[in-house]
């Protein structure tokens, strides 16, 4: 059985950069992804990342839009921390070799974000997660570490009050294997396809979420779910809001700029929540396009703008939708893009179990609240990913040896070896699109109790269902049928937990947004979602917000 | 927004080492709208006919690259490729995994000979002590230097590169154009102090084994055009350490042999090479060849208006022609 002091699950931003300051704080430290480091999702994340670095700007002002954009639902503690850990995680990451885009005296561009009261978004074309991602891919090739490459995470092992390692399909062998640790690092990113609309990749299916929640960690503030404002229309695949930091329109069906209505002052850069609802009404009320979509222009923008600081977006327009930006417009719709919820950590990466902890999406600090800020979920990843890394390696120095077993890996092989052997049984991915269909059209930007509960009946009904779920292809070799089951199981319990949260708060919040209830409600729920794992759902509790200095108030754009 | 559908013939390489004897393409028979990518095909082809169909795919937008593979013969990402031109163009769609890497499984491939070939060419900054980063702050550059990053911070490592590359076939030891194209990122990298280094360790059976058939730039599918970058990469070569290699030799000798006469003398192109002992190295070749090809035996005459030739050269290189 392998051994380290240090396992990192996921191995994105945040997972490398805590695998990165572990294996500084000299540990012994392996990394397990389903996915090669530079296939991970943070990849794909176009805008930028924030640090209030321009000379007119201050951490303060980032503290403020940060902790207003939350809809006050952010810690105001974690807040600080992060906003000032900014500008040195940039500098750090420039150093490592990072590609920004640069001003005409070299120093690093900045554009204008939603919500963000300066132009504080470093940025690298529309490409910056992938900038960074390869220099922190080429940084950490410099260290030496152990990488399970195409692993998928099934379960992870807490006994005698602590987190003993966990449990791995390989891929590749066909084999679940036991992998012990004194300290796990969950950093699997997102669970975005609950939604079948949504910006997220494929494999963005919360696997790290979900079996911590089994192992015991208490999920925070699921029931946040962000919906970008603009996606492609079939695709759904992400138009950065750079694109409107960099000056791009949105138009409804009657050629208005709607936003006037929604957000005077700042118009199409208000917060992704308020876009994305303004979006949704506009069509609901019929002033979309026939189909019901509104316009990005970005024609005025002008070619070279378009084709350089937009490159990528440009050739997926042009790609995936058959539009050039340059001469028309970009037919868009909102679609799910990110989950402020997570596994509930301290600003230490640390969560309710020993020696679990978590970072970047997975993980909820929480710093963004009820809704998060464009440029902010990089930033995270990078800041919170060193923390739990450092946190982690700490726990290892002085904990106890793993007592994981061989046999540990048992249930979870035989869990598998029963779908596989079933003579009848539905179809993972079929499960998996109901789900979807459920989610996309009943827990979606605007929720109301009976759709909410007619949703959790569903899912439920799907989860039934699983238990008879088969797998019918054989092979032992990269059976991706096999990995299609254990993420429909993982993706089940999140779902549940997303519906729960967000059945029991009877108010609006940030991207929280109940048609029965449309007013924000501090009194009673300025105050954070956790759900913890019982045989008969969710079991839920809340934790206080913590504050500092900013009193809440109405949020206007 | 429901769009006419196609018929979509689809063929598709399916080959489990573990139990198949032998490779094998089974036939999927779709109806999809004509810019329905390849990827969405092969997905619904999962979901609805045949779940047991491997390969790899996770960001389905073109940045993750994951699901580069042969579409009738091409290497290209499956997730930025319509079936409608493929369609109209070829009759059916061919789906096979990509070249020049062994199969796993169906469109699977091992990857590790690509990374590793990656690994060698010391893919991160190199900072020289003497000349540390600037404390707390980023370091500045100029937009000479920043316009040389245009195409390489494109590369998404997805391999069709590699994959179309004959030189990668022809010889384990070339390190591919991804490599290539990543060295050059770091060669022109202002913050690395390893430039000389990189270029002098890339030459031994490295970069001249390049064939300059620009088929990497074709399979390209983010626009790095990993042929021009490896060309940017020899001229470098030759300015930090002058004309040390064969290849480097060979390069030279063309232009010279070439701006003569205008047609090239290629028993001289041997000996400008390879030296005489190349040429007594090849010398069981040149025999076949000049059998063959008797002709080859006479000095070329020059061509008709060789001064032609020698306007484009100084067009080309003003400064040495002038």
């Amino acid at each position: 059985m392998e051994r380290h002091d240090v396992l990192v699950v996921g191995a994105g931003l945040a997972g490398q950069r805590a695998a990165l300051a572990a294996i500084q704080a000299g540990r012994d430290v392996a990394i397990l992804s389903k996915l090669h480091p530079l296939r991970s999702h943070s990849g794909a994340a176009q805008g930028g990342i924030n640090a209030a670095l321009g000379a007119e700007d201050s951490v303060d002002t980032h503290i403020y839009d940060t902790v207003k954009g939350s809809d006050y639902l952010g810690d105001q503690d974690a807040i600080e921390f992060f906003c000032k850990e900014a500008g040195p995680t940039v500098v750090e990451m420039e150093h490592f070799g990072t590609i920004f885009s640069r001003g005409d005296d070299g120093s690093l561009a900045r554009r204008a974000f939603g919500g963000a009261g300066f132009p504080r978004t470093i940025y690298a074309a529309d490409r910056t997660g992938l900038a960074l991602l390869q220099a922190l891919y080429e940084r950490i090739g410099t260290e030496s570490f152990t990488l399970y490459e195409e692993w998928d995470l099934t379960s992870i092992v807490v006994r005698e009050g602590r987190c003993q390692g966990v449990i791995a399909f390989n891929r590749l062998s066909g084999s679940f294997e036991p992998i012990a640790a004194k300290s796990v690092v969950i950093a699997t990113g997102p669970a975005g396809r609950v939604y079948g609309r949504t910006t997220n990749a494929h494999t963005c299916t919360g696997d790290g979420i979900a079996a911590a929640y089994r192992a015991g960690a208490a999920l925070k503030d699921m029931e946040f779910v962000q919906f970008h404002p603009t996606a492609l229309l079939e695709s759904s695949i992400l138009i950065t809001e750079g694109a409107r930091g960099e000056g791009g329109i949105l138009k409804n069906g009657k050629g208005e700029r709607f936003m006037s209505r929604y957000a005077p002052h700042v118009l199409d850069l208000a917060s992704r929540d308020v876009v994305s609802r303004a979006i949704w009404t506009e069509v609901e009320e019929g002033r979309g396009f026939p189909g019901g979509y509104v316009h990005l222009e970005l024609m005025h923008l002008g070619q070279e703008k378009i084709e350089t600081r937009l490159e990528e977006i440009c050739d997926f327009s042009r790609k995936f939708a058959g539009v050039d930006p340059v001469t028309e417009p970009i037919p868009v719709m909102p679609a799910q893009h990110y989950i402020m919820g997570g596994i509930g950590t301290n600003l230490r990466g640390e969560t309710n179990i020993k020696g679990l902890f978590a970072a970047g999406e997975a993980a909820c600090v929480s710093i963004h609240g009820a809704n998060r800020l464009g440029g902010n979920s990089l930033l995270e990843t990078l800041v919170f990913g060193k923390q739990a890394g450092i946190a982690a390696a700490e726990y290892a120095k002085v904990a106890p040896a793993s007592t994981l077993r061989e046999s540990e890996a048992e249930p979870d092989a035989a869990r598998v070896k029963a779908m596989s052997n079933r003579a009848e049984g539905e179809e993972p991915q079929r499960l998996r699109m109901e789900m979807q269909n459920v989610m996309d059209t009943q827990v979606g930007i605007y929720r109301a109790f009976s759709a909410l509960a007619n949703a959790l009946r569903a899912i439920r009904a799907l989860q039934a269902r699983f238990e008879k779920v088969r797998i019918v292809d054989p092979s032992s070799t990269f059976n991706l049928n096999l990995t299609d089951a254990l993420e429909t199981g993982h993706m089940l319990d999140l779902a549940e937990t997303i519906i729960v949260g967000a059945i029991a708060r009877t108010e609006s919040r940030g991207a929280h947004a109940r048609t029965d209830y449309p007013k924000r409600d501090d009194a009673h729920w300025m105050r954070h979602t956790l759900a913890t794992y019982s045989h008969e759902g969710p079991k839920l509790s809340y934790a206080p917000v913590a504050y500092t200095r900013w009193e809440p108030k109405e949020r206007v754009y | 927004m429901a769009a006419a559908t196609i018929d979509a013939p689809f063929e598709v390489y399916r080959f489990d080492p573990a139990k198949d004897p032998s490779p094998r393409y089974q036939r999927y028979s779709l109806s999809l709208p004509p810019h329905t990518p390849v990827l969405t095909a092969l997905l619904k082809i999962r979901a609805e006919l045949d779940p047991s169909l491997t390969l790899r795919y996770s960001c389905r937008s073109a940045i993750c690259g994951s699901c580069a593979m042969l579409v009738n013969s091409k290497s290209r990402l499956a997730c930025q490729t319509q079936i409608g031109p493929e369609i109209a163009r070829h009759g059916r769609i061919v789906v096979d995994p990509m070249r020049n890497l062994p199969v796993l499984r169906d469109l699977v491939t091992e990857m590790r000979p690509f990374w590793s070939n990656y690994r060698r060419i010391e893919p991160h900054l190199i900072v020289d002590p003497e000349r540390p980063m600037p404390v707390d702050k980023p370091t500045t550059m100029t937009p000479e230097q920043v316009a040389r990053f245009e195409e390489t911070p494109r590369c998404i490592a997805c391999a069709a590169c590699y994959s179309a590359c004959p030189a990668v076939e022809a010889d384990p030891a070339f390190p591919g154009p991804m490599a290539l194209a990543k060295l050059y990122r770091f060669v022109v990298d202002p913050r690395d102090a390893a430039t000389k280094q990189r270029l002098v360790k890339i030459q031994p059976g490295g970069l001249w084994l390049c064939l300059r058939c620009h088929l990497c730039t074709e399979a390209c599918p983010k626009g790095v055009r990993p042929s021009e970058r490896i060309m940017d990469l020899k001229e470098l070569a030759l300015q930090a350490q002058g004309a040390t290699e064969a290849g480097s030799r060979h390069a030279l000798a063309f232009k010279d042999n070439i701006r003569e006469r205008g047609i090239l003398n290629e028993l001289r192109l041997v000996r400008q090479t390879s030296g005489y002992g190349g040429i007594l190295a090849q010398l069981p070749q040149g025999i076949r060849l000049v059998r063959k090809k008797p002709e080859i035996r006479k000095t070329p005459k020059e061509i008709q208006g060789r001064e032609e030739v020698e306007k484009l050269y100084e067009i080309l290189d003003p400064e040495e022609h002038s």
